[in-house]
């Protein structure tokens, strides 16, 4: 496209301004204070009296498993990623973004990342805490960073396109995050294979030994996957904004 | 002369609800055209369609010789003043026009948004979020970062909405200074006593289809020509009215207890000779209101030839 925006110089101004528009003081005081209550559990469960290292090991990747990825990765990647384009699409400030000489992906790329720099500290700071807080080694804490941040990255990316497929986003994606992640994929492998939390229980199971429903495949499929899941729902929210009635 | 927009057999609909019908027009560069039609007639969508946000149904739009839903690089000629009150409600004045300007590749963004905030007389407000402005002072940031990148082609929805009348003022000399300068200014309102100040050249959108198109002075001539229906109140209406129709002042009436509803073809004719006849007549005259003049009347004239 000739004349275009630097693609770069498009994501950076994007970026910004989603950025801006994103951050607002009740979001970040509602989801930091999910952050606060599961590290509560992970310091909570750490406490306890339990004499066999390798109960206390796979109570406390259960405890990871069910809180951070289920819950803390999922919900707060939702509200942000869901918001960066959705939010624009449905208060009419899209059209300041659309009108302009850019390429459209540049605009759903800059508006990941925006979703991201907001969603990578409020999800891996309290769920690394909760990790040592569990107090049962490095190994954990070190998968639990590695999890949260492929979830979190496969996560946006998947909501910030269904923020321009759908109106109400955020149920939706509860509904997605609960129905599909948390019981259509625990009951079957492979509806566990197009699961993200399947991969992130993956990258548990691959560093921590602890046998886990969903995490059958290796770490590096773990990683690999839901990059590649990521770039797929960009490369779709992209096509989606390029052919969208901007109301 | 090589049109700037083109539009050629538009017609757009929601589901199966048809909003605008086999349009076509073309408006050459150095000209401010405006769009007038009722509320809900259709306008918003047209220039939404014609700047490439909704897609027609059918039929082609052409701005710059490009299908802008086809070609994003043409923003860097054409802006469009959209008609909602949506913006950046978080950011500032100055903040949201330099990014118009950084999004356009203007040279000196800093420069630009300095020079259309001293036009559009914000740099006071510049340093304030949008979020706190009232809808004048929106509409004329939004107007600001449409010009920030100096376009060819500028789309201006109901640009006049909220602002006071010095403002108006302001902005009616502002866009025709924009087309004396040689740009495309397209402007869409549904006031018609703006029409005239806002330039002469006019389309008229009525029920999703081009009512007419032209000069505005013909069309005003066209619209008064047309039968007017004026309320008078008045001590004997009755006798008003049949000294009236004996008189050839009037065309028909419609007397109640104390007022009477007169049709004419010659408004300025009834106009001049209402008060003498009363007079002559020693009738108290308590109010002449016309009650067909409101916009959706003229529009139903032109449309519908009632």
């Amino acid at each position: 496209m000739s004349g275009a925006v630097a693609p770069l110089r498009a994501i950076a101004v994007t970026y910004r301004v989603i950025l801006r528009q994103l951050v607002t003081t009740g979001r970040v005081i509602a989801l930091g204070l999910i952050g606060v209550a599961v590290a509560v559990v992970g310091w909570a469960v750490g406490r306890s009296n339990e004499p066999f290292e390798f109960i206390r090991l796979e109570n406390a990747v259960g405890v990871v498993s069910l809180v951070a990825f289920t819950i803390v990765v999922p919900v707060v990647a939702l509200v942000f990623a869901a918001a960066s384009l959705g939010d624009t699409r449905e208060d009419g400030t899209l059209v300041y973004l659309w009108l302009r000489p850019m390429r459209r992906w540049t605009v759903v790329v800059g508006a990941w990342l925006a979703a991201l720099t907001v969603s990578v500290p409020l999800t891996v700071i309290p769920v690394a805490v909760t990790a040592v807080l569990l107090d049962v080694g490095g190994e954990l804490v070190w998968a639990t960073v590695i999890a949260s941040v492929v979830g979190v990255i496969a996560y946006s990316a998947l909501f910030v396109l269904l923020g321009l497929l759908v109106k109400n986003a955020i149920v939706w994606g509860l509904a997605y995050i609960i129905m599909w992640e948390g019981v259509v994929a625990a009951f079957g492998s492979s509806a566990a294979k197009v699961a993200i939390r399947g991969y992130t229980s993956s990258i548990l199971t691959a560093r921590t030994g602890v046998e886990l429903q969903l995490g059958d495949v290796s770490q590096a499929v773990g990683i690999v996957v839901p990059v590649v899941i990521a770039v797929v729902a960009l490369a779709l929210a992209a096509i989606r904004l390029d052919r969208l009635e901007v109301a | 002369m090589n049109a700037a927009i083109n539009i050629n057999g538009l017609s757009h609909a929601y589901r199966d609800t048809s909003v605008l019908d086999s349009v076509s027009f073309s408006v050459l560069r150095g000209n401010c055209f405006i769009i007038i039609g009722p509320n809900g007639s259709g306008k918003t969508t047209l220039m939404r369609v014609v700047a490439g946000l909704q897609r027609p149904s059918q039929g082609e739009v052409s701005v710059l010789g490009e299908d802008p839903r086809k070609n994003p690089s043409i923003y860097k000629s054409m802006a469009l003043v959209p008609e909602d009150e949506a913006i950046y409600e978080r950011l500032t004045a100055r903040e949201f026009i330099t990014l118009a300007a950084r999004l356009a590749k203007v040279a000196d963004p800093d420069a630009s948004t300095q020079r259309v905030l001293e036009t559009v007389d914000l740099v006071d407000s510049a340093h304030r979020r949008l979020g706190g402005f009232s809808k004048g002072m929106r509409q004329r940031a939004k107007v600001a970062a449409a010009l920030v990148a100096d376009p060819e082609v500028l789309l201006l929805d109901e640009p006049l909405n909220g602002a006071d009348p010095v403002q108006r003022a302001a902005l009616i000399k502002l866009f025709n200074q924009l087309g004396d300068a040689g740009k495309c200014v397209l402007v869409s309102s549904h006031v018609l006593d703006e029409v005239a100040r806002l330039g002469s050249r006019v389309l008229v959108i009525a029920q999703g289809r081009l009512a007419a198109a032209g000069d505005y002075h013909a069309l005003r001539d066209q619209m008064d020509d047309r039968p007017h229906r004026i309320l008078v109140t008045a001590d004997e209406p009755r006798r008003l009215a049949a000294v009236l129709i004996e008189r050839a002042v009037i065309d028909g009436a419609h007397v109640t207890d104390d007022s009477v509803e007169f049709n004419t073809s010659d408004v300025d004719g009834f106009g001049r000779q209402i008060a003498p006849v009363a007079r002559e007549l020693g009738i108290r005259l308590r109010g002449v209101n016309p009650v067909d003049d409101d916009l959706e009347s003229v529009f139903r004239y032109l449309v519908e030839g009632r």
